[in-house]
């Protein structure tokens, strides 16, 4: 039985390996053929899906018990990561754009070890290395406020949910429903094939909207008459004022940020304070212990 | 240039929801399937918030803001939830909840199944008497003689294969 399995490992290790040179020197040559370094989208359209297949196989392997061994499964990861950065590799790199990526990296890294691990403690921490790590992408991003608040918002929430997982999911053995799966072919099969349709439609030529640097609707207070404008934010005010409108990127103050919110979206801020009042109530009347279930 | 950078996020929030789809689909614990559930929220702010850049504008991040929001709600609810359930019936095990479905597919008592399958342990014995490879006996071979072909008493054979 372990004969056979190091087999199977040692075979799927062997056929990762021709994949990825095959990946190599495709990306090679594309790089070689194509006279500037701009890649156009459609080109790598195609070679994002070689490590989503390889992602779906690699989990389904790893789920029905090919692939066992540690040794085959962490080469297995490595092969996929390498193939991953090379169909990402065509994306022109600047200093900002390699930080966003390694945030993207890791957060997809964590992602696949939610994914992929038995104990609910490694769950949970692959869960909070993905967010983090997407807080890091939002703040690439220039989403400092929503990065900040996405941090505070599941680092209190992991650190409860890690409480959770000690008191509840914590045993000396692994619990069944951990080790055996709800149908896991039929899951992988639904989200790659999702997947694959969000990458060829997202990085086909022309799928982005251009950008709508749109002066007639108020997007921030900045656009606002001058009497809604706040005494605080006059002067972020008349520095957005003075840019020249087609130079204008996104300032990432959290002022503007607020000023929209607290003048555009009053009322949709209104309504998530309500919700989460609701919500408030809810848990407590759930989470109480009462007579009828005490027994 | 930005335009790169936009749609690799997008594939990333997809990234992002598809594990988190196949997470919710596949796991069967009450914690890890409200995990994957976050999972999915996080892939969707991460569209958000790269439109929003790409639209220079701050709707995306408000809408974010929101998204935030509810998933802050569902994790006090679903906590509690979690809570409750488990103060009845111990187990965080879905499959265990499922009074109201179909009972067209009887139920199959599961066998439990473990992660590692013992290995079976062969005992080894210690080698004994002479190594057939290393000295392979002669089709004539008679346990009476010595090489020369003279008769020899037991004890001599001994003392012979010991030096």
């Amino acid at each position: 039985m372990n004969l056979l399995n190091d087999n199977n490992a040692l075979t799927s290790l062997a056929e990762l390996i021709p994949t990825c040179m095959f990946m190599a020197q495709a990306a090679a040559d594309a790089v070689a053929s194509s006279e500037v370094l701009t890649v156009r989208s459609d080109k790598w359209t195609l070679s994002m899906l070689i490590p989503i297949v390889l992602g779906a196989f690699g989990y389904l392997f790893i789920q029905y018990g090919v692939v066992k061994s540690w040794a085959a499964t962490l080469a297995g990861g490595v092969a996929f990561g390498l193939v991953a950065a090379i169909s990402f590799a065509y994306t022109p790199g600047t200093f900002e754009s390699a930080i966003l990526m390694i945030f993207c990296a890791l957060a997809t890294g964590g992602g696949v070890g939610f994914l992929v691990a038995r104990e609910p403690v490694y769950a949970a921490l692959g869960f909070a290395t993905a967010v983090l790590s997407v807080c890091g992408v939002l703040f690439m991003q220039s989403a400092l406020f929503v990065a900040a608040a996405t941090m505070i918002v599941y680092a209190g929430a992991t650190i409860i949910i890690f409480l959770f997982v000690l008191m509840f999911a914590q045993q000396t053995e692994l619990r069944n429903y951990d080790v055996q799966l709800n149908k896991p072919a039929f899951a992988v099969t639904f989200g790659s094939i999702l997947l694959a349709t969000i990458a060829i439609c997202v990085t086909s030529a022309n799928a982005l909207p251009l950008t709508r640097i749109d002066s007639t609707r108020a997007m921030s207070a900045a656009d606002l008459p001058e009497n809604l404008r706040s005494e605080a934010g006059k002067l972020e005010a008349q520095k957005w004022d003075a840019i020249d409108p087609n130079l204008r990127h996104i300032p990432n103050l959290t002022a503007g940020l607020g000023r929209s919110m607290y003048t555009d979206y009053l009322i949709a801020v209104e309504l998530a304070g309500t919700v989460l009042l609701v919500a408030t109530i809810g848990a407590i009347a759930l989470a109480q212990r009462t007579t009828e279930t005490q027994t | 240039m930005s335009e790169l950078i936009t749609q690799n996020l997008l594939v990333f929030g997809g990234v992002l929801f598809a594990i988190g789809m196949v997470g919710f689909l596949t796991r069967r614990s009450l914690i890890l399937m409200f995990l994957s559930l976050e999972m999915m929220l996080s892939g969707v702010s991460v569209n958000l918030i790269a439109f929003s850049r790409h639209h220079q504008n701050y709707q995306g991040q408000i809408l974010a803001i929101m998204v935030l929001t509810i998933a802050a709600c569902e994790a006090a609810i679903a906590l509690a939830l979690v809570v409750s359930l488990y103060r009845r019936k111990a187990t965080l095990d879905i499959a265990v909840w499922d009074e109201l479905s179909e009972t067209l597919i009887p139920k199959v008592a599961e066998e439990p199944q473990s992660l590692s399958e013992p290995e079976m342990e062969f005992p080894k014995l210690t080698p004994a008497g002479l190594d057939p490879l290393s000295r392979p006996i002669s089709s004539n071979f008679d346990a009476h003689s010595n090489e020369n072909g003279e008769s020899v008493k037991a004890s001599t054979l001994e003392a012979s294969i010991h030096a």
